[in-house]
């Protein structure tokens, strides 16, 4: 367990600015196996020590690559200089931030660590399986990750905390070819919070997941290119949830709005059908822990959720204690950093579409000539809305029946227009949690939601 | 300052002490000074002093690697026991090896030291040029740096590779606005280890934001058809990066999955094409100067006149493809120009797009791609006719190198690569439908 170094710097701290000081252990586990061949077995750790002071208007940061109290006092007095640099050449004289009320934070409690061979055995046995029920692929991959953050937060008027966050994952990637030798690709994760050996104890649990995804990849096989042009289609829970992330959780980041997003000018006003509510989840949704819990941020501000979008109408942002300030908004822990080396940016957390009340099977069989789009590769978007998701399987729907598999596709809209074409909502989330959002620094989200029935442009050939 | 040669001869003892019999390990020592500006206003200097250990060994042919930011000697034999604990629970390959001994080089390159209170200077004088000469554009966030950087590579065959490095890099993100009107997001990247010009008149940073102003007024984008794409340098880099991952690199080689993997020696690309990976370039700022596998790294063609000359493999792979190995690991790219000027080469398209920016999927490992002409303008019998929303291209990222129609006499240096403008046909384009 990281031992505390800093809570009793507080007395260090200078008046009249605002002081966060964190201490910070990060650690990841992986595991790399390309046909067989194991290219990557590594363990990585990095820790160290951070100070960032507000002053009039601008911050001044630095870190070290160490834990202890003398990194404390150097961080504390750099930043501190750093600050009175910016605010002596820039000069924005900004008062001081409001005030966080603190509350009691879940302490984390030590991050286990598994030994390395735990890791590869796990890869080797799927590999070994995927090798002898399915020696037809023409090459298959499997990973092994944990990452996990451990963090000391101690703030001059926020709160103060001990935070644990690891999460782990397997990935397993399958390639075939389809009749005229084009290779394909599938792939799935599944893990989520907790280390290695609480999420993966047998390889045999597994076994099901991987049969799917070679019935999915045969099936991609025999598939057809979409037909290019503006379709109905059914976003599976997997893609509204990178929607909710990429097309609006993006644009609603109120350092993004400052930017000139284009949910500047939208707020308060109908931004999608009135069957669309949009969260960004804290730590708990529909009664039950959301993928990745976030309790404290990196600024001392304890986290609840963030209404986005409400029946249609966009009513918030996410925000920053700066940026809530200008905004004259409270602040709900979006402000997260992910090195020890790094400063607090308005992140996402888990950002969700809520459901609805009709039965996937029920959207399905509504559409007359579309398409059912399960998962994606990537997603993009701009902060005017517009994005581009890569599909790499789905399925024709005719006659409100599935039909054939597709090849790689992307599908692209404008999300306040597309969100409008909403008329369906399926009454059941799907999550996924084993990216990373990028924005200067990776950062680990959950993002999910239901099925939806709307119109967007796809891609064809 | 740390003496890193002293953690890098620990290292080197505990790992044979512990039984590898080949190992590498590279000792860092890093500092960074920042600037940021958000939403068009200074935010946040930030500096940093980091320090790293990353250490790779081979134990009975078994690989394992571990890495920490701690030189305590605790930490130190914490990394050591991780790698060679990973190496002994790894899988036994005769592919897995370090380079042969090399010459024992010290490199200084670029600006070890930085200026800072003239690089906040240049920084201010960008963001003044910037309101005074393109006032539409809206600074999202500009982060700025100087990166100082001492490194020692050492290896279990005799090679020493010390490095002194410093360079200055400037990342923009931008967007354009007029009343109601705003543009897609634009970013500008410049890579630099001198501060004698002004931020604005490096790379293609003029161009990027008089373009990205132009795009406030767009023209509608109607139907499909098959057309001229002109890549700007800027996503002519994101497209060189898809075809040398799809096609060219460690893991669809070994995969064989690559649809390369019996080209090499033939002809994959337009005779005119010739793509280099040239780190060791006057117009590289501190390119790569080793490999990671403990190779001095030189200057190499991937394609030479169309023909595909080499892969980007590490050893690991080159052992076990048969393939040699990349002679460096950089993405220091450079294509040299052509003989049409870029008003030539749009005057030459019938209809067809500027690609400033492309927002697409990951193509598909057989090169197929598909996404958004994002920053992009019309071209219709000769003349750009305006900007275009919502428009998609699709095609192939092999053909396309055989449909190469023109290379643009101007290039783009920014530090990182040098590259001109290419027009490439047979790409469909289709607008809302």
């Amino acid at each position: 367990m990281l031992e505390d170094h800093i809570s009793d710097k507080k007395s260090l701290f200078s008046t009249g600015v605002h002081t966060e000081l964190r201490e910070q252990k990060s650690r990841s586990r992986q595991v790399v196996m390309i046909q067989g061949n194991l290219t990557g077995n590594a363990r990585m750790e990095s820790s160290g020590t951070s100070a960032r002071v507000y002053q009039n208007g601008v911050y001044g940061f630095s870190s070290i690559a160490e834990c202890s109290g003398d990194a404390a006092e150097t961080v504390l007095k750099a930043a501190t200089e750093n600050a009175g640099f910016m605010d002596r050449h820039v000069g924005r004289g900004k008062g001081p931030l409001p005030v966080i009320p603190c509350s009691p934070i879940p302490q984390g409690s030590s991050i286990q660590d598994a030994e390395q061979k735990h890791y590869v055995e796990f890869a080797k046995a799927l590999d070994g399986y995927i090798t002898e029920k399915y020696p037809g692929l023409s090459s298959r991959s499997v990973i092994a990750t944990e990452d996990s953050l451990e963090k000391i937060i101690c703030t001059s008027d926020g709160c103060s905390g001990h935070i644990c966050a690891p999460r782990s994952y397997i990935y397993v990637f399958l390639n075939t070819e389809t009749a005229s030798g084009t290779p394909i690709e599938l792939f799935k994760s599944i893990g989520g919070t907790g280390i290695f050996t609480e999420n993966f104890t047998d390889p045999a649990l597994l076994y099901p997941e991987i049969d799917k995804l070679y019935e999915q990849i045969m099936r991609k096989r025999e598939g057809v290119y979409a037909e290019a042009g503006y379709k109905t289609v059914v976003l599976s829970g997997f893609m509204s949830g990178m929607l909710a992330h990429e097309a609006v959780g993006h644009t609603v980041e109120a350092d993004l709005v400052l930017g000139g997003s284009v949910a500047g000018p939208a707020l308060n006003k109908c931004v999608a059908s009135e069957l669309v509510n949009l969260v960004d989840y804290a730590h708990t949704a529909f009664g039950r822990p959301v993928p990745l819990p976030v309790y404290l941020d990196d600024e001392g501000t304890p986290a609840e959720d963030a209404v986005l979008i409400r029946n249609g109408i966009l009513t918030g942002y996410m925000h920053s204690r700066e940026s809530a300030q200008h905004f004259g908004a409270k602040p709900q822990g979006n402000a997260r950093a992910w090195s020890f080396s790094d400063e607090p940016l308005i992140r996402m957390r888990n950002t969700a579409v809520l459901p609805g009340r009709d039965k996937l099977e029920d959207i399905i069989a509504s559409v007359d000539d579309g398409y059912y789009l399960i998962t994606s590769t990537n997603g993009q978007a701009d902060t005017t809305g517009e994005f581009m998701f890569g599909v790499n399987m789905g399925y024709e729907i005719k006659n409100g029946k599935l039909g054939r598999a597709l090849l790689d596709t992307t599908i692209s809209g404008v999300a306040f227009n597309m969100l409008k074409t909403v008329d369906m909502v399926s009454d059941t989330v799907e999550w996924t949690s084993s990216g990373f959002c990028g924005k200067k620094q990776p950062m680990p989200v959950g993002m999910g939601g239901p099925a939806l029935r709307c119109k967007v442009m796809i891609g064809g050939r | 300052m740390t003496d890193i040669k002293r953690i890098a001869e620990k290292t080197k003892q505990l790992l044979t002490d512990a039984g590898a019999q080949k190992a590498q390990y590279t000792v860092t020592e890093k500092e960074k000074h920042e600037f940021n500006v958000d939403g068009g206003e200074f935010s946040l200097f930030r500096t940093l002093f980091d320090r790293s250990l990353s250490l790779t060994a081979y134990k009975d042919q078994k690989k394992g690697s571990a890495f920490t930011n701690q030189f305590d000697d605790a930490a130190i034999e914490g990394a050591v026991a991780d790698c060679i604990k990973s190496a002994e629970s790894g899988v036994a390959d005769e592919a897995f090896d370090i380079a042969p001994g090399q010459e024992n080089r010290v490199f200084r390159d670029g600006a070890y030291e930085p200026d800072i209170d003239l690089f906040f200077e240049r920084t201010r004088e960008l963001m003044d040029d910037i309101r005074k000469k393109h006032p539409k554009i809206l600074m999202e966030q500009m982060i700025v740096t100087h990166d100082k950087i001492h490194s020692i590579y050492q290896n279990t065959n005799g090679t020493e590779f010390e490095v002194y490095e410093g360079a200055y890099s400037v990342s923009l993100m931008y967007s354009a606005h007029e009343g109601e009107a705003t543009t897609s997001f634009f970013g500008s990247d410049i890579y630099t280890d001198k501060l004698d010009r002004p931020f604005i008149e490096l790379g293609s940073l003029e161009k990027d934001l008089s373009d990205t102003e132009a795009q406030l007024s767009t023209v509608p984008m109607e139907g499909k058809f098959e057309g001229v794409i002109v890549l700007t340098p800027g996503s002519l880099g994101e497209f060189l990066g898809s075809i040398i991952s799809n096609f060219a690199s460690d893991n669809v080689i070994l995969e064989k999955t690559s649809i390369w993997l019996e080209k090499l020696g033939r002809q994959v690309a337009d005779e005119r094409l010739t793509i280099s990976m040239c780190p060791g370039d006057s117009r590289i700022v501190c390119g790569q100067r080793y490999t990671q596998d403990g190779f001095l790294a030189e200057d190499y063609d991937l394609i030479r006149n169309g023909v595909l000359k080499s892969f980007l493999l590490s050893l690991y792979v080159a052992n076990k493809s048969g393939f040699a190995p990349a002679r460096n690991t950089s993405f220091s790219v450079i294509i040299e120009n052509g003989d049409t000027s870029c008003e030539d080469m749009i005057r030459q398209i019938k209809k067809g797009l500027i690609i400033g920016r492309f927002s697409g999927g990951q193509p598909g490992i057989n090169g197929e791609f598909s996404g958004v002409a994002k920053n992009s303008f019309l071209v219709e019998d000769g003349r750009i006719r305006g900007a275009v929303s919502e428009t998609m291209i699709n095609g192939n990222l092999a053909d396309l190198l055989n449909n190469l129609v023109a290379i643009s006499k101007e290039t783009v240096a920014n530090g990182n690569t040098v590259l001109p403008y290419i027009a490439f046909d047979k790409v469909v384009i289709s607008g809302k439908q």
